[in-house]
């Protein structure tokens, strides 16, 4: 009966592992992420802050620019402002979750414009080398050269607080080490055997790249990836405390803080709440980016 | 010699950078809409520039940049300017130059990433040794989980929780202004959290690395106490390829004090770029800019000299240099430059600095 079951159980294990390579991979990973009880808590309150900013309209007790006269600067815990108004008689909690919706937002849409132009440009550099890999290699020194946030300034200066200019100008400032990054994973994928023999069974460039190499090199993408949001977000508030995020009355952590930091003395709950959850929202980012490398085992310490 | 030519190539290579970033911020500066001197007299930046400019230094704003100057002459003014070091007029601070307004500001900008820079060398060191000797206790476990947590820690966010309990809860040290020293604690302090959690762990490891090696049980079996072989050995070994974090670290500190400078309302270079690019102006924006760009260059050369000072396998790369960091490049494949190599400067720029 036992040895029985120990067949079977034998023989879904050889199932698995004659299913394809890239499936059980990622099982794996996902696994060694569940490992790590740090990463997967914050995982989860990140998800919950997420819920709660999309839901924001919903959730928040008032709008985000609702002025309440005569209920101006309330401290925090007062009756039906758990924490408390700003300035203007505006609720801090429901600016607050405004404020994260905003900061996801433009994050994550930076995020992913930033790497749809990294993959075109560190394919195209990758495979084909030789002179598009000279360019890619002379713009990358030049926006090194170029602190990213710096950048990200000038073109909302020039272009404006508008949402959009702040997601191009924070896309713009991080593509470059993402193509590089590309770039450097198919260069090294590319002289492996496998592809070697993908070819010489007729593969063609595309094939070769798409389904050889990319599957492969989507690892330390995806480790940018979970490091490269909470810094967009970052810098979305970086931008609002220079006076250049979003433009008023849309909220913005920067905006929140940089606001009531002229109150802090008196009313120091106007910085308090917003860097609170925003530390909360950052170390949660940091302990998923480390789980996620570790599952992706590209760290050796 | 070799190192003379690899010091003129990368000079070439720099100047060569420097131009494109001049071309590409003047032209960027060239897409907003109307003109710059118009923007200003509108009120566009900051209020009553029209009145507050003499009439002196408008028309000299207007024989530089004005509408009917072409706009490659404009360009060639102020290139031609930012060499010989006549920069002109600022249109935020009419009665100041834009190169008295570096000159005035750069130092302050450097003596907190300075100060930043010996704080967090100074802490870091003593925590990552512990935590090295200790390790596996709660004293390791410990203080690397608050380094990490530090590590991921911004500047300014930092900073503002240095505020709530230095100045706030407990209201010893002043918020905003720069008077005396009282006023560059909380800042030097908020800049050096991070670089604190990145230099601890990177003492940790490379400790750990060392107490591992052969010499070690050597050095004890000759009969010294521990804390000689710890301090005249392992210590000595493990700081070596510590000038290869700081370097890039000093560097990213160098421009990374704008939020710091704007929540403590310091008047380094970071605050006059953010007041430049705010209210548009753009002789000032053009030369922090550039000198921004020229100083991180400048960092970044020196921190590879100083690779080679240190590692007698890059001095022997030298003079393949710029292939050196390619191969260096697939080999850190994972981006985060967290390989114990010696990580480029370069990598640490995109992201570091926020």
């Amino acid at each position: 009966m036992t040895a029985t079951a120990k067949s079977g159980v034998e023989e879904s294990a050889a199932i698995t592992a004659s299913a394809p390579r890239a499936t059980s991979e990622w099982t794996r990973r996902w696994q060694r992420f569940l490992r790590n009880w740090l990463a997967v808590i914050s995982l989860a309150f990140i998800l919950v802050v997420s819920v709660v900013a999309l839901a924001s309209p919903i959730i928040a007790p008032y709008g985000y620019a609702t002025i309440h006269a005569g209920q101006e600067l309330l401290p925090s815990f007062s009756d039906g402002f758990v924490m408390g108004t700003d300035p203007l008689g505006r609720d801090i909690f429901s600016r607050l979750i405004y404020s994260i919706r905003t900061a996801l937002f433009i994050a994550i849409a930076a995020e992913l414009i930033s790497l749809s132009v990294a993959f075109v440009i560190g394919l195209v550099a990758g495979y084909k080398g030789g002179k598009y890999d000279q360019i890619l290699m002379a713009a990358t020194d030049v926006m090194f050269a170029f602190p990213g946030y710096l950048f990200a300034v000038l073109l909302v200066a020039v272009m404006g607080r508008s949402t959009w200019a702040i997601i191009l100008a924070l896309s713009i400032a991080s593509w470059v080490g993402q193509s590089r990054l590309l770039r450097a994973q198919i260069m090294r994928l590319k002289t492996m055997e496998y592809v070697e023999a993908g070819r010489s069974m007729g593969a063609g460039g595309w094939t070769l790249v798409m389904r050889y190499m990319v599957p492969n090199a989507l690892g330390p993408v995806l480790v940018t990836v979970s490091f490269g949001i909470p810094a967009n977000m970052l810098a979305e508030s970086g931008l609002a405390i220079l006076g250049l995020g979003v433009a008023p009355p849309t909220p913005s952590l920067g905006s929140m803080i940089i606001d009531g930091y002229a109150y802090v003395l008196n009313h120091p709950h106007l910085i308090a709440w917003p860097t609170i959850i925003f530390i909360a929202i950052m170390v949660a980012f940091t302990f998923i980016g480390d789980g996620v490398r570790d599952a992706f085992d590209v760290d050796e310490t | 010699m070799k190192i003379v030519m690899f010091v003129g190539r990368r000079l070439v290579r720099l100047v060569l950078c420097l131009f494109a970033v001049s071309v590409l911020t003047f032209g960027l500066l060239q897409l907003a809409p109307g003109d710059f001197a118009g923007i200003q007299a509108a009120g566009g930046g900051n209020v009553s520039l029209a009145q507050q400019a003499t009439s002196e230094t408008r028309s000299e704003l207007g024989d530089r940049y004005g509408a009917e100057v072409p706009m490659w002459e404009q360009y060639t003014t102020f290139m031609t300017g930012a060499v010989t070091g006549d920069l002109g007029p600022s249109y935020r601070y009419p009665h100041r130059t834009v190169e008295e307004i570096i000159a005035s500001a750069f130092p302050i900008s450097a003596a907190l990433a300075v100060t930043a820079t010996l704080v967090a060398v100074g802490v870091a060191l003593p925590i990552g040794i512990l935590a090295a000797v200790r390790r596996r206790t709660i004293l390791d476990t410990g203080t690397m989980f608050v380094a990490t947590i530090g590590n991921g820690l911004p500047n300014y966010l930092a900073g503002l929780v240095l505020v709530l309990i230095f100045g706030v809860a407990l209201g010893v040290l002043p918020l905003y202004g720069w008077q005396g020293p009282e006023h560059m604690v909380l800042p030097t302090l908020a800049l050096a959290i991070a670089p604190i959690g990145v230099l601890a762990r990177y003492v940790r490891s490379s400790m750990l690395e060392n107490l591992r090696q052969e010499y070690v049980v050597t050095a004890r079996a000759k009969g010294g106490r521990e804390s000689a072989v710890l301090i005249g050995h392992v210590l000595r070994n493990s700081l070596m390829p510590l000038v290869t974090v700081v370097g890039p670290m000093f560097a990213s500190l160098a421009t990374g004090t704008i939020f710091v400078e704007q929540i403590f309302g310091i008047p380094g270079l970071g605050h006059y770029f953010t007041q430049a690019a705010v209210s548009r102006d753009m002789p000032l924006l053009m030369g922090t800019t550039l000198f921004f760009a020229a100083l991180l260059m400048v960092m970044n050369l020196l921190v590879d000299l100083s690779y080679a000072a240190v590692d007698p396998r890059v001095r022997a790369d030298l003079g393949l240099a710029s292939e050196g960091r390619r191969r260096q490049d697939v080999a850190d494949g994972d981006g985060t430059g967290d390989t114990g190599q010696p990580v480029s400067a370069e990598g640490t720029a995109t992201r570091g600095a926020i």
